[in-house]
């Protein structure tokens, strides 16, 4: 009976834990409506054409976990995109290792200016990194000047992200992981927490907090940079428009994933889900019968009820340790 | 003119020409005047009657400034402002092309704005907890979600029945009527922030909501109020936009949130709530027209602007920043 309350309390209790049963039981009304949905091919889909959100999703945590956000993602993803495009368009580079390492080299460039300007300039995330937004997706039309880079532009490069190569899953499983260790294990990772959960606690306990904000978004950048030469190999084309406002979607990942916009909580396994959760819905609703154009609809109501949820049943917690404490 | 204790309360009345031209909105205006020289010189074609002819279609997006700076002012965000665009364009597209008259669409533009606004106002105000960031994000795709599904496959609709909705794009000389709009609701939204009691309270209510709610404000009506008042503004924006476009897709108005936001934050407004004035981000927003037109008139390069207002927007917010550092570097040197 003892052992059956515990269970109950570390269902609700934890983030993850619920969110897993979310996920269970709509994978299991989608089976049910469509017993096609667990092959394979359908499920490398998914992951093949959510990996960017899913890359920068980690990168996102360890940006709101300091309460911070960066809406410039999408942005340097097509700035450093579009500049791998173009090396190879006019055929400066076409060696895949060092294109990954110059686009990653890019982003984190971006991202170390978003930190500094953050964290030396006190300037509000939001702001700051609009700014950027426009900065860098203004840069990627006017380097390319509103061309593309085709298809057979980036022909060899787009091998390693071409449907059937393991590189994007290979990337994403190696990035989950280190991500899971560090967040967890390393002393960097606790810092990270620490800053978001009390700032003024974490200056005076010595921890340095203008740079662990600066590496955040360094990390960000670093991420988003990835992301953006990914995105040129997996859809085999750079367009300086590419991923526009899908960094709402990066957010509303972790908002799902149960990362705090205050700052402080949020887990890698929670980002994982709320990334999955979203990629799901994507995938399930043509096949439950559901048009794609409401995709978005249910995406939103889903994102609102989650979040609306989440106050509610803390406000419920909150009344029974209080009834507790009275008694 | 910091005395001792570092306080800045001067013994001269407030108000003099050289603080006029020294404080944000001085700057602001300098700066419109040389974007106006930078275009006249640019561009032969750059003059009154072109740029009045061209406003229109960037005059809409100003109407929602004066709402956004009320949610900024209390210290709240709203980033789904473009996707009530989007809505309340198809909305008044959809009942233009059912045979609805102009009344019918002017209503109908207005009334989804409305409670699209009062929808955000609603949970913002029942679910305090929540950062108006998010609970806007959640609505931002619900309501261009609803749009797509109202617009159905092709994504786009077009009004069939042109002719009737020209009266919005009613000209007294060369002035568009939206022109007017914009000067009139300048004139209220000003007068109410600066004059009024609700406009103080507004302040109040930025700067600390504790506060504020102790002294009695009535804190969470003034915020559904603001929200839906934004909403509404919205909707006349989507209307217009109707009006010059003839139609709505799912794109329309995508990025105009951010676009709003950003002439608030040039204009001086703090995202912190509690800071700043209507006037420098109108003086902002025109700022940003008259480049955009400079730049269309002369050929270049139309998402240069992007990198200019994203660059003009940083300078702007580290302005503060840096001249306070050097300021308390220079008192820590007396010291």
């Amino acid at each position: 009976m003892k052992k059956d309350k515990s269970l109950i309390k570390t269902i609700t209790g934890s983030r993850e834990a619920s969110l897993v049963i979310v996920l269970i039981i709509l994978i299991a009304v989608i089976t049910v409506m469509s017993p096609s949905f667990l092959s394979p091919t359908n499920i490398s889909q998914i992951f093949r054409n959510n990996a960017l959100t899913m890359l920068m999703a980690l990168g996102m945590l360890c940006v709101m976990l300091t309460a911070g956000i960066d809406i410039s993602i999408t942005s340097t993803l097509a700035f450093s995109g579009m500049i791998i495009g173009l090396m190879q368009k006019f055929d400066y580079l076409h060696n895949t290792f060092l294109l990954f390492v110059i686009g990653i080299l890019i982003g984190t460039a971006c991202g170390v200016l978003n930190g500094l300007i953050i964290a030396k300039g006190k300037v509000a995330p939001i702001i700051c990194t609009m700014g950027a937004m426009y900065i860098w997706r203004g840069m990627a039309y006017v380097i390319s000047n509103n061309a593309w880079a085709s298809g057979a532009d980036v022909a060899g490069f787009s091998d390693f992200g071409k449907e059937g190569s393991f590189g994007p899953y290979i990337i994403l499983i190696i990035a989950y992981i280190a991500f899971f260790v560090v967040m967890k294990w390393t002393k960097f990772g606790r810092k990270i927490y620490a800053v978001g959960s009390n700032t003024e606690a974490a200056r005076i306990s010595g921890i340095n907090v203008d740079k662990t904000i600066i590496s955040v978004y360094a990390i960000m950048g670093l991420l988003a940079g990835l992301a953006g030469v990914l995105s040129v190999s997996i859809y085999a084309s750079a367009q300086p428009n590419m991923q526009y406002a899908k960094e709402m979607d990066v957010i509303a990942a972790c908002v799902i994933g149960g990362v705090s916009m205050n700052g402080g909580r949020g887990s890698v396994v929670g980002t994982f889900l709320g990334a999955l959760i979203i990629a799901i819905i994507a995938k399930a609703l043509p096949l439950v019968g559901i048009s794609a154009i409401a995709q978005n609809l249910v995406k939103g109501v889903i994102i609102l009820v989650v979040v609306v949820l989440n106050v509610i049943t803390q406000r419920m917690m909150d009344k029974q340790a209080l009834a507790r404490r009275e008694m | 003119m910091a005395g001792k204790s570092g306080r800045t309360i001067s013994a001269t009345p407030q108000g003099g020409i050289k603080e006029k031209i020294f404080s944000w909105e001085g700057a602001l205006i300098l700066l419109l005047i040389a974007v106006n020289i930078f275009g006249a010189v640019l561009s032969p074609n750059y003059n009154m009657t072109n740029i009045l002819r061209e406003s229109p279609r960037y005059l809409a997006e100003i109407f929602m400034l004066f709402g956004m700076a009320f949610i900024l002012v209390l210290g709240d965000i709203d980033i789904s402002v473009g996707s009530i665009v989007c809505l309340t364009a198809t909305m008044g597209c959809l009942v233009s092309n059912k045979g609805m008259g102009v009344g019918a669409v002017i209503l109908v533009c207005l009334g989804v704005g409305l409670l699209c606004g009062m929808l955000n106002g609603f949970v913002a105000t029942k679910f305090t907890e929540l950062p108006t960031m998010i609970i806007t994000l959640g609505t931002q795709i619900i309501f261009r979600g609803i749009a797509e599904v109202a617009l159905g496959d092709g994504g786009s609709a077009s009004m069939t029945d042109i002719q009737s909705i020209g009266i919005l794009r009613a000209k007294v000389g060369p002035v568009p009527l939206s022109f007017f709009i914009v000067i009139i609701c300048a004139i209220i939204f000003i007068t109410v922030l600066n004059k009024t009691t609700f406009g103080r309270k507004l302040y109040a209510i930025g700067s600390n909501r504790t506060t504020a709610y102790y002294t009695g404000i009535e804190v969470q009506r003034i915020r559904f109020f603001s929200f839906s008042m934004l909403g509404f503004l919205a909707g006349l924006c989507g209307l217009f936009l109707l009006a010059s476009t003839y139609g709505a897709n799912t794109t329309t108005g995508n990025g105009f949130e951010m676009e709003v936001i950003a002439m608030c934050v040039f204009g001086g407004i703090a995202t912190t709530g509690g800071k700043g004035n209507i006037i420098g981000g109108f003086i902002a927003a025109f700022i940003i027209v008259c480049l955009r037109i400079a730049f269309g008139q002369i050929n270049m390069n139309t998402q240069l602007i992007l990198v200019i207002i994203g660059v003009m927007l940083i300078v702007s917010v580290l302005i503060p920043a840096v001249t306070n550092a050097i300021n308390s570097r220079k008192k820590t040197k007396k010291a």
